[in-house]
């Protein structure tokens, strides 16, 4: 079972020889007590904007739907170039990472299609090949003809709340791609961390960081910093660098 | 980095209510709070003793639920002055009213009854007059005026007039084999009906009604016509009279007077001492220490004589405790007064409490007088409107109070508060609150790991120790109280029994005790609310951590 929250600050406060927290008096924590809160969230959130993407934070786990690779799916409209990456959200709720390298379009899935389907990589087009290359006959098409088209780019719209398809497409496909959410910053007492509990000696000792710094005790910061900096060295190459390393050369040797 | 700090101080000073936050700090041993605590003469504060029924547990009331207005030691016995009656005892079970008017036919002061003849009170016996009762109507708060050379004794309640009593006989038989003689002193125009206070000054007996002293006769507290009788009127009304290094003191609200040629009615006169400072209470005087104390509107002040002959200094001796005075004094026509002097722990002791008050709320002061001078203290749960110090047939200094309730009890005895009404016994609710200590930096935050508490055991004892971080501000996490480990008395070789005793026990052991928590200021309050045996605390030790100013 997961560290939750209650367990993580009294962690901490039983460190300085501070009054532990019940369940009860949690909410209401105030002077160190809430400092120490905090600074679990705050540590929480500093290995989390370090990497965007890590498994923990994934929106959904890969393969929900098999054989697809990607963890969300949105479904095209004819004549319908932008879409939502996150249905309902806002600036503040949106993904925190989306993997542009990876989006993938398909009618397999689609009410009505049959085979011989539809399935390919949509290569990410940067804004300016786009502008330069495509928007204009697209557009025109789309107020005149609408002869639209099967969609083989992908682009960001600038706000990064929405992806493009280019050409628009002719017809409803699938797109999937994968997102990782934001971190939820912890909040009740019986909040739990999302990520193994072997790892929340790093979350902690940034947590500490924060809190010696508070109490004037620079030397114990740095302590506490240096802890930090190899448990997340440790935790990155656990977590998001397992798999082996290897070293692709396309060159070609002519002899 | 920060390193360990140590904070020690012994507990001294007593109570003090009149400095502010930070001039505190400059005596850390006083207490902010200081309840039904007293400090000893051996030093620290110790938990003061509780009290018990007299005649406990046979004990009965002299005349059901009504207040006791009066109590002395008499002899080897005690008397009790209560409604419109007074009544004596040797055992607080069985009393024996004397407010008798005895018609006697033999010679004045002679002629006695037995005490069956005493108790049939309107028969005359062959050879002697009769006994009635004498009721004291409206009877008030009484005071006694001791003939030691006669062991006679006047009771005084000022409403009625003097009433003259002698128990005879040998001292220690009981009261069957003892003789009784009691009148009232019957002046041929009630000259001293209304008499509160009086004194006998080398042989003649003084005392006051309104605004005039009667000196009495030489030898004869009933005579005011011979030669060196006489009476002075003043320009206010007496509250007392007292003596004090062969002098005599008239107290009036707002001055002091001297009564100078006693016994001589040609020069015989009142000489002012100061007509600035009075006393508001005659049962607040008390003599202590070489000095006379008394309660006036401005504090409890002493009478002190100097080297020069005749000549006295009055000073202030309760500047610490000047809150409740003044609330005392504001309030002195509600309260009932009585005090005492308890010569064996140097202690005067002042009790203050409503009529409609309950026995928990009422409240008293104990000074100690140290070498430093008074120390004070509160006490909370005695109801004394009745209060007697003195010592017994056999030389043993013996204490105690009547309620309001009827009750007379033991005083300063055992460990709880036994109330007389019901078997139930009270806990002693007890406080020792510190200053707000800042450790000499008010803005840096101190984190504390531990306080050993210095205590000596009388028996065992478990007080809790509460912790209050920067004037317990809500805004900061309080720990909760934490109960220390027991101490006990050790066990002495020779007298402690297998089972009963603490072996291996230290006299004055250090209770440890790890804390939690951090602050700009810290404020330890020790208490208890429990019947175990009294323990001294002597002083704390705090090992704590400064860190930063925020």
């Amino acid at each position: 079972m997961s560290s939750t929250f209650l367990d993580l600050t009294n962690e901490l406060l039983r460190e300085l020889n501070e009054v532990p927290l019940t369940a009860a008096n949690f909410e209401s924590a105030v002077g160190v007590q809430q400092h120490v809160k905090d600074s679990v969230n705050r540590g929480y959130f500093d290995i989390v904007v370090d990497e965007p993407q890590w498994p923990f934070l994934a929106v959904d786990e890969s393969g929900t739907v098999d054989p697809m690779y990607g963890n969300v799916a949105r479904s095209t409209t004819e004549g319908t170039r932008w879409y939502d990456l996150k249905q309902a959200a806002t600036h503040a709720t949106d993904y925190g990472s989306v993997d542009w390298d990876n989006f993938y379009i398909t009618t397999v899935g689609v009410t009505g299609e049959t085979a011989p389907y539809v399935g390919q990589n949509l290569r990410y087009m940067t804004t300016e090949e786009w502008k330069d290359f495509q928007r204009e006959q697209e557009n025109v098409d789309d107020a005149d003809n609408k002869g639209y088209g099967e969609p083989k780019y992908v682009i960001r719209s600038p706000d990064g709340r929405k992806f493009g398809l280019s050409p628009i497409p002719d017809k409803e496909y699938k797109v999937w791609f994968y997102a990782w959410a934001l971190p939820t910053k912890l909040s009740l007492a019986s909040d739990a961390i999302v990520f193994p509990e072997i790892y929340s000696a790093v979350l902690l000792a940034k947590a500490r960081y924060y809190i010696w710094q508070f109490k004037d005790n620079p030397q114990h910061a740095a302590f506490a910093l240096d802890d930090f900096k190899k448990g997340y060295r440790s935790m990155r190459s656990n977590l998001l660098e397992p798999t082996p390393t290897y070293f692709k050369d396309d060159r070609v040797r002519y002899i | 980095m920060a390193v360990s700090q140590p904070f020690g101080f012994a507990c001294t000073g007593g109570l003090n209510k009149n400095l502010n936050e930070l001039e505190i700090l400059k005596i850390p041993g006083a207490a902010r709070d200081l309840i039904n605590y007293e400090v000893d003469i051996d030093g620290g504060y110790r938990r003061i003793n509780g009290f018990l029924p007299f005649g406990y547990p046979t004990h009965t009331r002299p005349d059901g639920e009504n207040k006791i207005l009066g109590l002395t030691q008499y002899l080897d016995c005690v008397i009790a002055c209560v409604n419109d009656g007074i009544y004596i005892t040797q055992d607080g079970v069985t009393w024996t009213q004397i407010n008798r008017e005895f018609v006697h036919t033999g010679g004045h002061l002679t002629d006695n009854l037995t005490l069956a003849e005493w108790n049939a009170g309107g028969t005359a016996p062959t050879g002697h007059g009769s006994a009635p009762i004498i009721v004291r109507t409206n009877q008030g708060q009484c005071s006694f005026v001791f003939i030691e050379s006669t062991g006679h004794i006047i009771i005084l309640d000022g409403v009625n007039a003097p009433y003259y009593f002698v128990l005879g006989g040998t001292i220690g038989d009981p009261l069957a084999n003892r003789t009784f003689h009691g009148h009232t002193i019957a002046d041929a125009d009630n000259q001293r009906v209304g008499a509160a206070t009086g004194v006998i000054y080398r042989t003649q007996f003084i005392t006051h009604a309104g605004n005039t002293v009667y000196i009495a006769g030489i030898d004869d507290p009933e005579d005011l016509t011979s030669a060196s009788t006489g009476s002075i009127s003043l320009d206010q009304n007496i509250v007392a009279i007292k003596t004090f290094r062969d002098e005599v003191f008239i107290f009036c609200n707002n001055s002091i007077y001297r009564l100078i040629n006693v016994g001589d009615a040609d020069s015989q006169a009142v000489v002012p001492v100061t007509q600035n400072v009075g006393c508001i209470s005659a049962y607040s005087i008390q003599e202590i220490g070489g000095d006379l104390v008394f309660l006036s509107p401005d504090g409890i002040r002493t009478l002190a004589a100097t080297a020069r002959i005749g000549d006295v200094e009055l000073s202030s001796v309760s500047r610490a405790i000047q809150p409740i005075i003044v609330n005392i004094a504001k309030n002195i026509n509600e309260y009932n007064i009585s005090s005492e002097v308890l010569r064996s722990k140097s202690q005067y002791r002042l009790f203050y409490s409503k009529d409609s008050e309950e026995r928990e709320d009422s409240k008293g002061i104990i000074g100690t007088f140290t070498g430093k001078g008074f120390e004070w203290s509160e006490t909370i749960g005695i109801q004394a409107p009745a209060l007697a110090s003195d010592f017994d047939e056999l030389g043993v200094e013996k204490s105690y109070h009547g309620d309001n309730k009827g009750y007379i009890y033991c005083h300063d005895v055992g460990a709880s508060f036994s109330e007389g009404s019901i078997t139930e016994i009270f806990s002693i609710p007890s406080t020792y609150d510190t200053p707000n200590f800042d450790f000499g930096d008010l803005g840096t935050r101190k984190t504390p790991y531990s306080v050993k508490v210095s205590v000596t055991p009388e028996g065992f004892m478990q007080p809790t120790l509460h912790v209050i971080y920067d004037y317990g501000d809500v805004n900061v996490a309080q720990p909760n109280p934490y109960l220390l480990s027991p101490a006990s008395s050790p066990s002495v070789f020779g007298i402690s029994q297998f089972g009963a005793g603490s072996f291996g026990g230290a006299a004055n052991p250090m209770i440890l005790q790890p804390i939690q928590g951090s602050g700009h200021t810290l404020n330890f309050k020790i208490t208890t609310n429990d019947t175990a045996a009294p323990f001294a605390i002597n002083g704390l030790y705090i090992d704590y951590y400064p860190s930063g100013r925020r």
